[in-house]
């Protein structure tokens, strides 16, 4: 205990996964009425939440790339949470996880100035929900624990709950019990999958452990990895969401409040691809491989299958939510393409989403607190009376089609190249068709929106930007434009992270099936011999 | 005078805890009735007496047999004996105000409720038949007055009624299976039923008498299908009586049901595993499935007491050393949020009547922040869902063998729904918030969440059970 309060008073992972959580706290004691305070000091509190997260990661910039930091106590070993079953508070954050634990500390300032009007009633009550739902998401990208990581989990399913059931739109209870219903039942299976290998490693070792690098250790039979594997990849599937398990997210996405579908989107649903990147491929390589048709096929599914429905959409937001579903197929394809220039275009996707949609969500949401209608049908020519709206608006959405020079652009080129690389020549293809599609609908949506015909005469009086959505918005284009121009800086860090996954997932791959489960005798840190793995053509190319 | 029998001094030293007990449930009645302006040192006092025989329990204890081989005193009866005892002092905190809003006199009540905890500890340590069956009579007619104490409700007496005639008849099972296995083994201890069951050449009598105690106490626990009884009782007894009967005469009964099963497992048989098991998915099915049904909370919180026995089996199913650790957790982790539960519904429903619609809670999470929130936490806890202690006790039976069901989180969610995402329908009148009241479910939900946050020190006291065994 003493050891968790010293690294939660020092430069940690710890300070930055529980600082929202504490912030909890002072809230509770904030009178209901004093919304304006609460407001404040709410917001205030998130930019320390991202000073603190900028600080601690400006620490772990070395030469090439990112340096893993770890949480450990004075041993220097991680510190001990439940010793009976091995259960280690085991928080490391490396390259893979770095982009997204900035992600979510950026967009937590951004979703709660972006409640600043949208949120009517009970404010208190939405800033703790939005502070534990961060704490929840942060520690699940950071666990290196299972166990950890499986409490990470579920602690982000109430909040999210709550956030969806409590301030959401007409329909929120079936959203949220429907949201709440999909997870948990994907979550479970995950929960078994993650008590079967610590079972299994128990069994082999005579200890427990449910730390990841002890449980790389395992080396199973197919048949086995074919049921983990199903087990975890449902429950990422079932959070990213991966088609025919996608039904709750427009649900979800249509009834949360803007805030809610900002953080649904930046990096609840990254938690899904996350998983599979970190989790599910690495852990079962030979299951992994032989599901990938799947996943390719699935993902492909997505990407048109969400295009074709966001373009037929009459609502904004659920054009929007849609567009997730395809964006969100082109990570996983580019998961599933196991490519270093695929991961690396994955990764920096899993960014631009939150990033691009994040910003049209918001858009989506100021629209609606002037207008209350988020109907294509009600909009249209607002570009002349909201020229701030509408700059952010095409910018937002050009970013979001990929246009080149934005951010985008980086990730789906990233991710076709990587995946023709690896032979996927079909599935490039049909995912160009993709691209395309993601321009119609988007266009459409500019042009019926911005330029279309003004069918209500309220919309020839509607007030722009105030300087503050100006000012929450502006950050995030801001990012957009300067992955787009300079993607460089933001792929290098997780470079050599991804690269040892990869090059670990295939030396695993080449080791021939067991028939009885086993530990791997080469630990997990150290370096393939060269003449084990033959370093691939893709691995020297990489970005 | 020296026919007199002493009392060894270590005997009465192993019963210490009982003593109290039922020494402060004597105290208390004479209070009651010779210094009636005392009434409100009653509760206070016998939350005392409580603590104190906790603390003797814990502390003072030996271990081992005592009373020439009729009581046990192990890790397992000490740590069952802590979890009745925190369900009897939340219980105790959260009458005080029922008692006084109701306008019930106290005396008898805490008495009772003290000497069904005596008849409780007792059962759990019992190592012989007849003695087990004096502490199941004990524990059984003090729950059946309890049951009705509202003697003004008809509900109430309904409850009584209903459970004291099937407790009638499961008293006689238990006294039959037993007068079986004394005629088929000439000893009613336990431990020597134990060779002989052990020969593998059993008569089909003690089979029957085994097959009838097992069936007493799966009817004392409320597994299904000898439920039907809990929620007609839980309904109408008062709530925080409710926390108490839903968890101690069910924690006593598990230990001796491990206790019979230990008895005729070793041989390896699978029969008795398959019974259990079959007991325990039963059990689970029909809690679960009929709880989704229920709009009254206490019978929703009954049915989903059947359904978490149901799992408390599932460990039970291939009983070995890693048995006791699951069953503990789980106890405690029941007692916890059953005990939290009631409170909050004994201070939120202030008619005892007919029905605790769960949907009258609608929107009182605002009006009661800090008992929504217990209520809240408590509700998660029974759906299993981390970081509470609800999920450890999941976990560490998931561990030994894996089933699923998760029907359960669907209740969870509509109380939480209700509390939080409805606008209200009623105006709070009549309830008294005391505070006694209060710290119990602010105890219950803030227990259940430290140690589930902080699970290590409790699994490694528990630990040493299996090791002991």
């Amino acid at each position: 205990m003493a050891e968790f309060l010293d690294l939660l008073t020092s430069n940690s992972l710890t300070r930055v996964v529980f600082f929202p959580a504490l912030i909890c706290l002072p809230l509770l004691f904030f009178r209901k009425e004093a919304e304006r305070q609460i407001k404040m000091f709410a917001l205030s509190a998130s930019f320390v939440q991202l000073a603190i997260t900028l600080i601690l990661v400006a620490g772990g910039f070395t030469g090439g790339g990112f340096e893993t930091l770890r949480d450990v106590g004075a041993s220097g070993e991680p510190l001990s949470w439940i010793a009976r079953f091995g259960i280690n508070y085991d928080l490391r954050m490396d390259g893979i996880s770095m982009p997204l634990v900035v992600l979510t500390s950026l967009l937590l300032p951004i979703i709660l100035a972006g409640s600043w009007r949208g949120i009517e009633r009970n404010w208190k009550g939405y800033a703790i929900s939005m502070f534990l739902l961060t704490t929840g998401i942060l520690g699940a990208l950071v666990a290196f624990d299972l166990f950890l990581f499986y409490i990470f989990w579920e602690v982000m399913l109430v909040p999210m709950y709550l956030v969806i059931g409590i301030w959401g739109g007409e329909r929120r209870i079936y959203a949220a019990v429907k949201f709440f219903l999909f997870t948990m039942a994907g979550s479970l299976l995950m929960l078994l999958a993650i008590l079967w290998m610590a079972w299994t490693y128990h069994g082999l070792s005579g200890e427990w452990s449910f730390s990841y690098v002890a449980l790389m250790d395992l080396q199973l039979p197919i048949g086995q990895q074919v049921w983990l594997f199903g087990a975890f990849a449902l429950a990422f599937a079932i959070k990213v969401p991966l088609f025919p398990l996608h039904t709750w997210l427009p649900d979800a996405h249509v009834e949360a409040p803007t805030g809610g579908s900002v953080i649904l989107a930046g990096v609840l649903l990254k938690l899904g691809t996350y998983g599979l990147l970190r989790f599910a491929l690495p852990f079962f390589p030979h299951a992994a491989e032989r599901f990938s048709g799947l996943l390719v096929a699935l993902s492909l599914i997505g990407i048109i299958y969400g295009a074709l429905v966001a373009w037929v959409q009459a609502d904004f937001k659920k054009l929007v939510a849609y567009s997730s579903v395809a964006h969100l197929g082109f990570v996983v394809l580019g998961l599933v393409a196991f490519d270093l220039l695929a991961w690396q275009g994955a990764l920096i996707q899993m960014v631009n989403h939150g990033l691009s949609t994040g910003a049209l969500f918001l858009l989506v949401g100021m629209l609606y607190d002037r207008l209350h209608t988020k109907k294509f049908a009600d909009l249209g020519g607002l570009a002349k009376v909201m020229p701030w709206f509408a700059f952010f608006l095409v910018f937002s959405a050009l970013a979001s089609v990929g246009l080149p020079g934005l951010n985008g652009f980086v990730g789906e080129f990233l991710i076709l190249v990587g995946s023709y690389r690896s032979g996927l020549i079909v599935a490039v293809i049909v995912a160009t068709f993709g691209v395309v599609l993601a321009a119609i609908y988007l266009l459409k949506a500019l042009y019926e929106s911005l330029w279309g015909p003004i069918t209500r005469d309220q919309n020839r009086e509607v007030a722009d930007l105030s300087l503050g959505e100006i000012l929450t918005l502006a950050p995030l284009c801001a990012l957009m434009l300067a992955i787009g121009v300079a993607p460089q800086l933001f792929l290098a860090p997780s470079k050599p992270d991804l690269e040892r996954v990869l090059t670990e997932y295939e030396s695993r791959l080449a080791s021939a099936p067991v028939p009885e489960p086993t530990l791997y005798t080469l630990a997990l840190d150290t370096e393939p011999a060269p003449d084990d793995t033959p370093v691939t053509p893709s691995m020297e190319a990489g970005l | 005078m020296s026919e007199i029998y002493r009392i060894p001094s270590a005997d009465l030293a192993a019963l210490m805890p009982e003593l109290i007990l039922s020494g402060t449930g004597v105290l208390i009645l004479l209070l009651d009735a010779f210094l009636p302006r005392a009434q409100r040192l009653l509760a206070p006092l016998s939350a005392a007496g409580t603590l104190y025989a906790g603390w003797h329990l814990v502390g003072a204890a030996p271990s081992g047999l005592s009373f020439g081989g009729l009581l046990e005193s192990s890790l397992l009866t000490v740590a069952i004996g802590c979890v009745v005892l925190i369900s009897t002092f939340l219980a105790i905190l959260a009458s005080a105000g029922y008692l006084r809003r109701e306008r019930l006199g106290g005396g008898e009540y805490y008495a009772l409720l003290l000497w069904c905890a005596t008849g409780v500890l007792l059962m759990g340590r019992a190592t012989e038949l007849l003695t087990l069956f004096v502490a199941l009579e004990l524990l059984s007619i003090c729950l059946y007055s309890l049951a009705g104490y509202h003697r003004q409700l008809s509900v109430g007496t309904e409850a009584a009624i209903k459970y004291f005639l099937l407790g009638a008849f499961v008293s006689a099972f238990v006294l039959y299976g037993i007068a079986l296995l004394y005629g088929e083994t000439g000893s009613t201890r336990i431990s020597e039923l134990g060779p002989y069951l052990a020969t593998g050449d059993v008569s089909a009598l003690a089979v029957l008498g085994l097959l009838l105690l097992i069936c007493g106490f799966a009817f004392k626990m409320s597994l299904a299908p000898f439920h039907a009884w809990a929620p007609d009782t839980y309904q109408g007894a008062p709530s925080p009586f409710v926390a108490f009967l839903s968890v101690a005469p069910k924690a006593a009964s598990a230990v001796v049901l491990v206790r019979l099963l230990a008895l005729v497992m070793p041989d390896g048989s699978a029969t008795w595993s398959d019974l259990i098991a079959l007991l325990a998915v039963l059990s689970m099915a029909v809690g679960n499935l009929v709880a989704l049904a229920q709009r009254d909370i206490k019978r929703m919180l009954a049915y989903s007491g059947i359904a978490h026995m149901g799992y408390l089996l599932v460990p039970l199913v291939v009983l070995g050393p890693g048995s006791y650790e699951p069953l503990v957790v789980y106890l405690l982790a029941y007692a916890l949020m059953n005990a939290g539960a009631f409170t909050v519904v004994s201070l939120l429903y202030a008619q005892p009547g007919e029905q605790h619609l769960i949907s009258e809670l609608a929107g009182w999470g605002y009006r009661f922040p800090l008992l929504g929130v217990c209520l809240t936490i408590c509700m998660l806890s029974l759906g299993g869902i981390p970081p509470t202690l609800g999920f450890i006790g999941k976990y560490l039976i998931f561990v030994q063998a894996i089933d699923s069901g998760q029907l359960a989180l669907a209740l969870v969610m509509r109380v939480v729904y209700t509390l939080y995402m409805r606008p209200e329908v009623r105006e709070p009148s009549g309830l008294l918030l005391d505070y006694p009241g209060r710290i119990a479910a602010v105890l219950a939900a803030f227990g259940t969440l430290a140690l589930g946050t902080l699970p290590g020190p409790l699994l490694d006291w528990v630990k040493r059970l299996g090791s002991a065994y």
